[in-house]
């Protein structure tokens, strides 16, 4: 197949999977909090819907900025699908995907000149604890298999069976980064509702269309990648099922635990993805 | 406040980037540049077009507070 038209389809799939599966997430955690909640297509409606709102910009944004970080959330999104389920390369290119989206939450809350962004632009350099779990994760995986490469993590996992049973502590370590970019986190510090949305607040009507897009890509592309690491070759079936039953999992934590302070948020992961790690290296080596 | 003529512009390039790598078969490091720059470039020259805009009277009022809860 063309590479563009693989890349474009891979987008398009991604941004309507993310989507459903965002809108199933919303879903599953009303029903565990006893309320009826939106429909599992909404998320997907109100990514289109915004697509055509008016967009008005605040006298305070840096416009350049302003808009450009959108642009740049997509991209960074785009990459992360180049280097996934098209090309699946790297594991270090989606290191530095996560590391530019934190750029991104960053910056995009600085650009808007108001006080919610610039707080939750403030807890974006907080959160960035999130990304030690991640890296302490990739580097097991590598001690494990001894290739960053995800085509080679997969062939390795076809002749020895999944990594999640053989370092189920590294699959927890990865399984709190999906946690911690899920709706409603109890890590989701830069989300949190006092600061209204966060980074977001000031991006509305198109943009926030835009940024949703761009979050349904990421949300698909997060799923991918833990699921192709841990749970070696999967079928588009195998990958549904997979993707859905971490949504469930993830709506149901999020629905029944508050949000965490900024510092017990960046404790906890710390001490979770110490452990983990600690654990792991021990288990390798034993 | 957002430049029509450079929307135009960037939508025309990005639509001809990504339809030529389409129809040619360019060198890989050719088309993930035009996807990574390219598909996002699409979407946004496209949004800032299609969006709707404040009526001419309603324009003044939009950027009347610097942020929300102003």
């Amino acid at each position: 197949m063309n590479l563009m038209a693989d890349i474009l389809i891979n987008v398009i799939i991604a941004f309507l999977a993310g989507s459903l599966l965002l809108g199933l997430h919303r879903k599953i955690m009303a029903r565990v909090q006893k309320r009826p909640g939106p429909p599992i297509i909404q998320h997907l409606l109100h990514s289109l819907k915004f697509f055509f709102k008016e967009t008005s910009f605040p006298k305070t944004v840096s416009m350049p900025f302003y808009i450009g970080i959108v642009f740049i959330l997509a991209a960074v999104w785009i990459v992360g699908v180049i280097v996934g389920p098209v090309s699946k390369d790297s594991l270090l290119i989606l290191f530095g995907v996560y590391a530019v989206y934190k750029i991104v939450e960053h910056n995009s809350g600085s650009s808007s000149g108001s006080p919610y962004g610039k707080a939750s632009c403030v807890r974006a350099v907080l959160s960035a604890a999130t990304e030690l779990p991640l890296f302490a994760a990739i580097v097991l995986v590598y001690l494990k298999t001894g290739s960053m490469n995800i085509g080679n993590i997969i062939s390795y996992q076809s002749a020895n069976g999944p990594l999640a049973f053989s370092i189920p502590l590294a699959a927890i370590m990865f399984f709190l980064l999906l946690l911690s970019k899920s709706p409603y986190s109890p890590f989701g510090i830069t989300k949190d509702k006092a600061l209204i949305s966060g980074f977001e607040t000031e991006h509305f009507g198109f943009l926030r269309g835009f940024i949703m897009f761009s979050e349904s890509i990421s949300w698909y592309v997060m799923l991918w990648v833990f699921l192709t690491l841990f749970f070696g070759p999967l079928t588009a079936v195998g990958y549904l099922i997979g993707m859905i039953v971490i949504t469930f999992i993830t709506g149901f934590i999020n629905a029944v635990t508050p949000i965490l302070n900024p510092n017990h948020s960046v404790m906890t992961q710390i001490t979770i993805g110490a452990v983990c790690f600690v654990g792991t290296v021990l288990m390798i080596l034993i | 406040m957002v430049n029509k003529t450079l929307c135009i512009v960037l939508l025309i390039i990005s639509t001809i980037a990504i339809l030529a790598c389409l129809v040619v078969n360019l060198e890989a490091w050719i088309v993930y540049s035009v996807a990574i720059i390219g598909i996002p470039l699409w979407v946004l020259s496209f949004g800032l077009l299609t969006m709707a805009k404040p009526r001419e009277e309603d324009k003044e009022e939009r950027v009347k507070e610097p942020f929300t809860g102003y």
